[in-house]
Formats: structure tokens, C-alpha cells, sequence
């Protein structure tokens, strides 16, 4: 009998995307100068993220993290996320559509020219039935100094 | 919900088509004898090192159970799971954990001894579950027979009585009354995660 072994992997890496990430908009920056950047995401119906702050030591939180000059990172600011309580787990979280801003500094003596800065974002979302395993998202950011 | 349901439906047809690539896509009952496929096995190491393989436990019923401390639903079947292995452990049945915890044994360990697992849980890795189909999402369940053939296999949270009767079957078991009143365990998430 002919059978197709087709991984499930395969077909649950298409369904398995519970956030969709809104790329960032490029920045036109001043070095020296201070920044804002809103990373807007949106959880699939019915699906829920962790919070930045989970209330269990177990629960692994979303946080999103950003490398490379000129870009200091100086607060990365998370929604009030909604308060569930799951079995006997008290859980905070993020679903729908939220915003993660970001606040950077640009260095003063930052070059004029483009450069592109890398974001990750960690997560791990879950339904009433079942959770998704922890991923992590590259998310670039294009810099141009003026 | 519609696209949750959907996907739900689509994972379990992946799994069905997976481990049977027959006709049949039935998943979540006990699958007659000649629809079912041999578990693929492994070797993973328990919490004080010990190699276990799954093979050496041919001869019994095992709930393999895919699971992770962060995993919400997880953590909702555990309880039963200790259950069962109390219960039936010495009519030939047997939980095997195989935890999938990016940092291992340190969030593991604790949490096994917080819960006071009574049943073997070994330490996943992406050989073991590229072997079970991905394994993305968890809980994800497997339940296999005397002859080390997978009888049914289960991805998400499903109620407690479908795992009983389904290893009561698998042992000859004639399936009690109280097995038949317990809600739905998807039912009771639910309820909890929308007050």
C-alpha cells in the first residue's frame, strides 16, 4: 500500500501560528536622539499568550529582546495583560490584538546610514486544549540615522 | 472557534494519517487490532540517568504522554495519570512521561516531586518526537498495546474517562459505572479559562 509519510510536523507547522506579527515600521532616527517602536501583534482566536509576568515559575513569558547598534534598549513597555484562571493555575495573559512598545536611545556618535537591528520575540501560546511549544521570532528592524 | 475547531480537526487527521495511512482516520477510540501500527521506539534517560526503552515495556499497556511543566493542560491530565498508574499498575499498565522542557531536568525534577509523580518520566528530545510526528503541540498522547502497537493516540486535553475506558478496554477490563459520569476534562478547562 502506498503511504504518504507526510510529517505531521509538516502540516502542523502551517496551523501552528498563533501570533501574527505586524513587521515594525523602519525608523529615521538622530543619534542621540530618543525613540519609540510598537511591535503589534494579534493572537489567533480562541488562543492566549503569556504575559511578561507570569504569576507561575513554570510558565514561560513572552518577551521580545533587540541586539545591535546604534540602538540602546532602554524599556521595553508589555500591555496590562487579562487575568484567567485555568484549573487551579492562575494565569496572565495577552490575547486579541496588543502592542509591545519599545524605547530606544540612539547613540550620539552613531554613523549616518541604514542598518538593520535585530528582534527577538519569545512566546508561548496555548488554547483550552492543548499548548504550543515555545518559539522564538526574528524580527528585524530597519534603522536609517540621518 | 470554527478555525479552532478546524485545527484541532486537522491536527488529529495528521495524526491519524501518520500512524495508520489506512482508510480509517479514527483517533481518540481504541483502533481495532489490525488498523494499529507499531510505536516507534526509543531510548531516553529518567530523572537519576537510567536509560529506558520503551520496547522493555512490551507486555503491558503504556500512556505515553507528551507533556511540559508550562503546558496548562498538561498539568490537568497529571493528576489522572497518577491515578491510573495507581490503579492499574499491577494488572499490566504503565504512564511513561516524556517531558519536553527546552531546560530540561531543572524545571522537570522539581515539579515531578512537587506533584508527587508516581509514574517514570523521562526526558523528551527532538529525535523522539520527530519519531511520534512533531509532537508540537501538548499535551499529546499515545496509548499502545501489549504488542507495543499504538491503539490510539490523542493531541490536546481530553476527558479523563475516554483515557480510562480506552486502557480498561486495552486490559480487559469491564468499564465501570463512575467512569461513565466524570465531565469532560476539555469541558472543566474551558469553564475555568472563560471566568
Amino acid at each position: 500500500m502506498f503511504c504518504l509519510a507526510l510529517p505531521m510536523s509538516t502540516l502542523l507547522a502551517q496551523i501552528n501560528k498563533p501570533i501574527n506579527i505586524t513587521p515594525p515600521e523602519p525608523l529615521l532616527v538622530k543619534a542621540g536622539a530618543n525613540v519609540e517602536e510598537t511591535l503589534n501583534l494579534s493572537v489567533r482566536e480562541g488562543f492566549h499568550v503569556n504575559s511578561d509576568k507570569p504569576k507561575d515559575e513554570y510558565i514561560i513569558p513572552i518577551k521580545l529582546t533587540w541586539t545591535g547598534a546604534p540602538l540602546e534598549t532602554r524599556q521595553v513597555i508589555y500591555p496590562k495583560p487579562a487575568e484567567i484562571k485555568v484549573g487551579d493555575q492562575q494565569l496572565t495573559v495577552f490575547s486579541g490584538s496588543f502592542p509591545i512598545k519599545t524605547q530606544f536611545h540612539v547613540a550620539e556618535g552613531a554613523a549616518k546610514g541604514t542598518v538593520t537591528v535585530s528582534g527577538k520575540l519569545r512566546y508561548q501560546a496555548c488554547n483550552n486544549e492543548m499548548c504550543l511549544r515555545p518559539v522564538t521570532v526574528d524580527i528585524p528592524l530597519t534603522v536609517t540615522i540621518e | 472557534m470554527k478555525i479552532l475547531k478546524s485545527l484541532v480537526i486537522i491536527a488529529v487527521a495528521a495524526l491519524a494519517f501518520l500512524f495508520s495511512c489506512s482508510s480509517s482516520a479514527t483517533v481518540g477510540a481504541v483502533r481495532p487490532v489490525k488498523e494499529r501500527k507499531p510505536a516507534p521506539d526509543f531510548t531516553l534517560k529518567d530523572a537519576s540517568g537510567a536509560s529506558v526503552k520503551l520496547s522493555d515495556y512490551r507486555g503491558k499497556v503504556v500512556l505515553l504522554n507528551f507533556w511540559a511543566t508550562w503546558c496548562g493542560p498538561c498539568k490537568m491530565e497529571i493528576p489522572w495519570f497518577i491515578e491510573f498508574q495507581q490503579q492499574f499498575k499491577d494488572r499490566g499498565f504503565t504512564v511513561l512521561g516524556v517531558a519536553m522542557d527546552d531546560d530540561g531536568w531543572q524545571s522537570v525534577k522539581p515539579y515531578v516531586a512537587e506533584r508527587r509523580v508516581n509514574y517514570r518520566v523521562l526526558l523528551g528530545d527532538d529525535t523522539v518526537s520527530t519519531r511520534y510526528g512533531g509532537v508540537d503541540s501538548l499535551p499529546t498522547t499515545f496509548v499502545i498495546d501489549q504488542e507495543g502497537r499504538i491503539a490510539s493516540a490523542h493531541v490536546g486535553l481530553i476527558g479523563k474517562n475516554e483515557y480510562l475506558g480506552e486502557i480498561q478496554t486495552l486490559l480487559g477490563i469491564k468499564q465501570t459505572e463512575s467512569a461513565r459520569v466524570l465531565p469532560g476534562a476539555a469541558d472543566v478547562y474551558a469553564a475555568s479559562a472563560n471566568q
